[in-house]
């Protein structure tokens, strides 16, 4: 069995809304392997966004370990994880994130930025990111000059320039038609088979989970449901 | 740190407001420098009139050249003293009468003029003098020389004009003159004898004006004077004497440090609001920033970083927009002699040190609780903004 990549331990989150407490995990133990694709479903409010959120450093448990690549990410100060997130972390969010007033190349370069790479090598980086993805060509258009797909796609290149551990995605193809969507997910697919990247995704979209190798399904907070994709469908097939 | 281009294009996309809040600290940069330019006109004056080997002589306990007035007599002899600076004409010193006149504008109304009757020497004694149109003005034959800046604001105040004051002083203006920004550019110059028969005040002077040979000598004729059995007179050092005719500008200066005050009040709360919006429109880019590993520190660099090029190009329009004011010249009044003063506005340090004062003040203190606001965002909730 590989390595594990994302541990998760006895964790649960919970929110303060003034003098109420609001449980949105509960008693959480997971185990993810290193290039492991794993989707997690359920209704609204059954605690995946959160889930996701704590294994990308973006959120903080209340109880429980979470350890990623072998770091306990509960141990880290906020600058400590915001630099872990820097380092170990690529983001994919369902509206692109993407900001609108930097071409498709410096949205790109965004992350790198935070690295020591000359300008140079960024470049180099920012070119490669955006061959994988299919974006040669336009490398100067700003996110307004292009279609959803390409703005989902400039975002996975942003997420990837770094060579990330993980990738994690939310709803990544919530805001596209199916055609569209296919592309992105196929795009994701190739990024964990060839290039071998872990990736998280947040979904609604049971034809988007069937492509994971792994889908969890959550409610009310508790992981109802483990299930291995013995099979998963490959854009290809 | 997040790059700089990032808070550029978002000016230049949201164009209209950041036009709006430029044009805004722009007209108040500028209204506090012309105020400033004006004062450091007036102190500007005052400072080149004096000369540090210079002695201004009154009589003892006056405090300006208009009610300092002794016996020509005594001025005679003051002009014989050694230690005074000689060339090939004599020493350069001379007797000078003051006449405040009452003059009518060519909008017809009133203001008091200064008429100065001189002697060759005064024009050595001024900073730069230069006749700059016409000719000077002969001994005894009733003609005067204007400053610059008198010129055309007063009936009969042009050249080939005549300028009257009451019924028996009048003077045919023969040419304009400048005196390196000194106080004199704002008096009219007549033959001291003239000044004298026209205002029947001969026998006796305003003040004597001279210039040492020395530092040594500048001490001696000092002491001389003021000492001397003969004299009993006042020698005032030119530089001090024009210090303390400097109650006008103080009196700028801190009115003018107060509206400047105030207005950068004003005008931080203005940027403080375009930046809070900005952070409000963008707090979603800011949660994603965040996520991607910038630090509250680079979110922090990056929304003071934009209100501070907000307010730099605010400043540095209204900064230029007081350029053209050096050809601006007003006129205000001499408290001490009631005559009317010309101030030219001098773009000098006082200016720029106003104008980069205001601007980092509003930069910074304006950009500073948006930008803290900014910091404060959680990630998560940032990124769920619409």
């Amino acid at each position: 069995m590989a390595a594990s990549s994302i541990e998760l331990r006895g964790v649960e989150k919970e929110y303060r809304r003034d003098e109420f407490v609001v449980p949105v995990l509960s008693d959480l133990d997971l185990t993810v392997a290193e290039g492991e694709y794993l989707a997690l479903m359920g209704p609204s409010g059954s605690g995946k966004t959160t889930l996701l959120n704590l294994v990308a450093g973006l959120d903080v448990a209340t109880r429980g370990q979470v350890i990623v690549h072998g770091q306990d990410l509960g141990r880290l100060s906020e600058s400590e994880i915001t630099r872990w997130r820097a380092n170990n972390v690529g983001f994919i969010f369902q509206t692109y994130n993407l900001i609108p007033v930097l071409t498709a190349s410096e949205n790109v370069e965004l992350p790198l930025l935070l690295t020591n790479l000359s300008r140079k090598r960024r470049r180099e980086n920012v070119a490669t990111a955006l061959r994988v993805v299919g974006l040669e060509g336009r490398e100067h258009h700003y996110p307004r000059q292009l279609s959803g797909g390409q703005e989902q796609r400039v975002a996975i290149a942003r997420a990837i320039v770094t060579d990330p551990y993980l990738l994690v995605a939310d709803e990544p193809t919530g805001d596209l038609d199916r055609h569209t969507a296919d592309e992105i997910l196929e795009l994701l697919e190739q990024l964990n088979r060839e290039f071998q990247k872990t990736i998280v995704m947040v979904t609604h979209d049971p034809l988007a989970a069937r492509r994971a190798g792994r889908v969890l399904h959550l409610d009310k907070g508790r992981l109802i449901d483990d299930v291995i994709n013995e099979s998963p469908i490959s854009a290809a097939s | 740190m997040i790059p700089f281009k990032y808070n550029v294009r978002n000016l230049r996309v949201r164009w209209k407001t950041t036009l709006m809040t430029v044009l805004g600290t722009a007209l108040l940069v500028a209204s506090s420098c012309i105020l400033f330019g004006l004062v450091e006109g007036l102190e500007h004056s005052l400072k080149v009139s004096g000369d540090p080997l210079d002695l201004i002589v009154l009589r003892k306990g006056a405090t300006a050249e208009t009610t300092g007035g002794f016996e020509s007599k005594k001025a005679d002899e003051l002009l014989t003293l050694n230690g005074i600076l000689r060339d090939g004409e004599g020493p350069v010193a001379a007797k000078e009468l003051l006449n405040i006149a009452v003059a009518e504008r060519v909008s017809g109304t009133f203001n008091n003029l200064i008429i100065r009757g001189v002697q060759p020497a005064s024009r050595k004694l001024r900073p730069d003098f230069k006749i700059v149109a016409g000719r000077d003005f002969e001994t005894g034959k009733g003609e005067c020389i204007l400053a610059k800046p008198l010129a055309g604001m007063h009936k009969g105040g042009q050249i080939g004009g005549e300028l009257v004051f009451g019924e028996k002083e009048r003077y045919r203006v023969v040419g304009l003159f400048t005196a390196g920004g000194s106080s004199a550019e704002s008096e009219i110059w007549a033959d001291l004898k003239d000044v004298e028969r026209n205002t029947g005040r001969d026998g006796s002077v305003s003040c004597v004006q001279i210039r040492a040979a020395g530092p040594a000598e500048f001490d001696q004729l000092r002491k001389e004077i003021e000492d001397g059995a003969q004299f009993r007179l006042a020698a005032h050092p030119e530089s001090e004497y024009f210090a303390t005719q400097s109650d006008a500008s103080t009196f700028f200066k801190a009115a003018g440090t107060m509206i400047a005050v105030l207005l950068t009040f004003g005008a931080m709360f203005a940027a403080a609001n375009t930046m809070f919006s900005a952070v409000k429109s963008r707090t979603r880019e800011i949660g994603t920033m965040r996520a991607l590993g910038f630090s509250r520190g680079d979110v922090l660099l990056s929304f003071l970083g934009e209100s501070l090029l907000l307010s730099l190009l605010g400043g540095g329009i209204g900064l230029l927009a007081t350029l053209p004011m050096s050809l601006l010249s007003i006129e205000t009044m001499n408290g001490n002699t009631f005559a009317s003063v010309n101030i030219n506005f001098r773009f000098g340090w006082w200016v720029m040190a106003v104008a980069l004062t205001m601007t980092l003040v509003m930069g910074l203190f304006g950009g500073m609780l948006p930008a803290l606001r900014a910091v404060r965002l959680e990630v998560i909730a940032a990124l769920r903004e619409l």
